[in-house]
């Protein structure tokens, strides 16, 4: 019990400071409103599961998974490999972009030096 | 002087070779063109006194992106056959005419390099085992996969246009022919190891096989 209550108080201190950060982000605009918004509810989400995480239990047991902790790290699996996905999708991205940008720059320079 | 040729030379920080180079494949063709990949040094303006086109890449983007520059120009150019080559030194312009003579009955011709023993063992090792995956993933057997002296036609280079930004290029390239099912054949070229490896390392190596089981799973029909 004490152990759960440990990373219950990691958790609530892990939400609070990415509540913060976001709350940074968004001031330096960095981070659009709706892009703000949505990161403040995911993490309000975790601050309450971190909170009350018996909520969770009934789900959990749903889908045969019986420790609330288990539940929770095989979530933050799932999420993790979701993010690393879309950032290498995104960096892929980018690069493209860099390479065609340098591409044009150089074509340009050609047609400069010409005239 | 064949003025449909054009002779794409990659370079970064190669102030040492790029001016010879230039001058020997001017023997060749008309149109050199040199894609200055963010050197340090001052390879564009030797390469612009040698009286090369000069592309410019305002940041280093890897070799495969260099080669897709000066292609990509030298299509719009007019060009209907390419021939690309390293600007280290390590390859002998004079074999131009060698690789025109094979494109006749090929959409690609690869130069293969010919051993000498000065190659460090880690290189052979690492060049056969591509060899061996490459023959095993593609079905195309080449003595020397990782040469970067090839030549090939205009319609050709469409079909094989890369993504590949690095080092892995060359791979890609075959990985390319063996999907688009060109003709292609193999030339011996001799070579000078002197500074060949300043570029790739070991790592590299492994990318390169890592990328060719990627391509093999996501692009093969």
């Amino acid at each position: 019990m004490a152990l759960i209550q440990g990373i219950q108080i990691i958790g609530i201190l892990f939400a609070l400071f990415m509540i913060y950060y976001t709350f940074i982000n968004f001031k330096r605009k960095q981070l659009k409103k709706s892009e703000s918004a949505l990161w403040f509810v995911m993490w309000f989400i975790f601050l309450l599961v971190a909170i009350f995480p018996t909520y969770l239990k009934k789900l959990a047991e749903t889908l045969s998974v019986y420790r609330t902790m288990d539940f929770l790290t095989i979530l933050g699996f799932f999420f993790i490999i979701l993010l690393t996905f879309h950032n290498y999708v995104q960096v892929k991205k980018n690069g493209r972009k860099l390479e065609e940008i340098v591409r044009k720059i150089a074509f340009r320079s050609i047609k400069k030096n010409k005239k | 002087m064949k003025n449909d040729v054009f002779v794409i030379i990659p370079a970064h920080n190669e102030k040492r070779h790029i001016s010879k180079i230039i001058r020997r494949a001017k023997r060749q063709s008309s149109n050199i063109i040199v894609v200055d990949d963010g050197s340090d040094d001052n390879t564009s303006e030797l390469a612009e006194k040698a009286e090369a086109v000069v592309l410019r890449h305002i940041v280093n983007m890897g070799k495969g992106a260099a080669l897709k520059t000066g292609c990509d120009y030298s299509i719009k150019k007019g060009a209907r056959r390419l021939v690309v080559l390293d600007a280290d030194g390590q390859h002998k312009p004079e074999d131009i005419p060698r690789f025109l003579e094979a494109l006749e009955k090929a959409d690609i011709v690869f130069g293969s390099r010919v051993r000498r023993g000065k190659m460090p063992f880690v290189f052979k090792f690492g060049n056969s085992f591509i060899n061996k995956v490459n023959d095993i993933l593609f079905g195309i057997r080449l003595k020397d996969t990782q040469s970067g002296f090839r030549a090939f036609t205009a319609d050709a280079y469409k079909k094989i246009r890369w993504d590949s930004q690095s080092y892995s290029v060359e791979a890609e390239m075959i990985a390319n022919v063996g999907r688009k099912n060109l003709k292609y054949s193999e030339i011996f070229i001799k070579t000078i190891y002197s500074d060949r490896y300043k570029g790739t390392t070991v790592l590299d190596g492994v990318k390169i096989v890592l990328n060719m089981v990627w391509w093999r799973l996501t692009r093969w029909h």
